[in-house]
């Protein structure tokens, strides 16, 4: 299965890029995803306690299995106003 | 409850806005904040500030804070607008309205969805300083 991620803010700059793709097999977490993705954008895994995550328009935690179709985002906090 | 949401890199036209409100008769209290970017970004003077936005997700995102705030059951109406893009220094990057039978609670609802809003839409801003103003707006390319 493969996911796409964008990657939001300054996560883009860190990342090197502003949307990526990530191969997982099924089942897998946000979690599982993230530590698939933290090992190609390890300047990422320093923030991943900042990292904040939504599945499409909705916001999810690692525990969350990733269906086909999901897209992920990742985001630093927000900062509206 | 009344609902109207704009997410746009155009002026805010604040005077616009104000002329556009409806209120019933009941109504006894109107609350407007315009937010305004400052020249200072903690020590550093700056010139603008850049937003980047993921919008439907923003959009989504507010629509569940109308909905909270709805379900509070004493405001008529609330209008928000977000500019995005490039706001120099002085100009508004957020107005919000929100329309109520009284003061105290139109107040408590404005500060309200500021307050959730800096939780959960998903909106960032870059400081510009004067050395690198002339540089393109920064956004995400899906924004």
């Amino acid at each position: 299965m493969t996911i796409p991620v964008t990657f939001w803010s300054y996560f883009a700059e860190l990342a090197g890029c502003s949307e990526t793709v990530v191969t997982v097999s099924e089942p897998t977490t946000v979690d599982g995803l993230l530590a698939a993705l933290y090992q190609a954008h390890p300047a990422l895994a320093e923030l991943r306690r900042s990292t904040l995550i939504a599945v499409g328009v909705e916001y999810q935690d690692g525990g969350y299995v990733l269906k086909p179709g999901d897209h992920v985002s990742l985001f630093p906090p927000v900062q509206g106003g | 409850m009344k609902r109207y949401l704009s997410i746009t890199r155009d002026p805010l036209d604040e005077a616009g806005l104000v002329a556009d409100r409806t209120l019933s008769s009941g109504m006894g209290a109107a609350v407007y904040f315009s937010g305004v970017v400052r020249g200072q970004e903690g020590a550093d003077a700056i010139v603008a500030l850049d937003y980047s936005c993921f919008v439907p997700m923003a959009e989504h995102q507010f629509q569940r804070l109308f909905d909270r705030l709805a379900q509070r059951g004493s405001v008529e109406s609330v209008r928000l607008v977000h500019r995005i893009g490039r706001v120099p220094v002085g100009e508004s990057s957020l107005w919000i309205e929100v329309v109520s039978a009284h003061r105290a609670e139109a107040f408590a609802a404005c500060q309200w969805v500021i307050d959730e809003m800096k939780q959960v839409v998903p909106i960032w801003k870059k400081p510009v300083t004067a050395a690198d103003a002339c540089l393109p707006s920064d956004s995400n390319p899906a924004s």
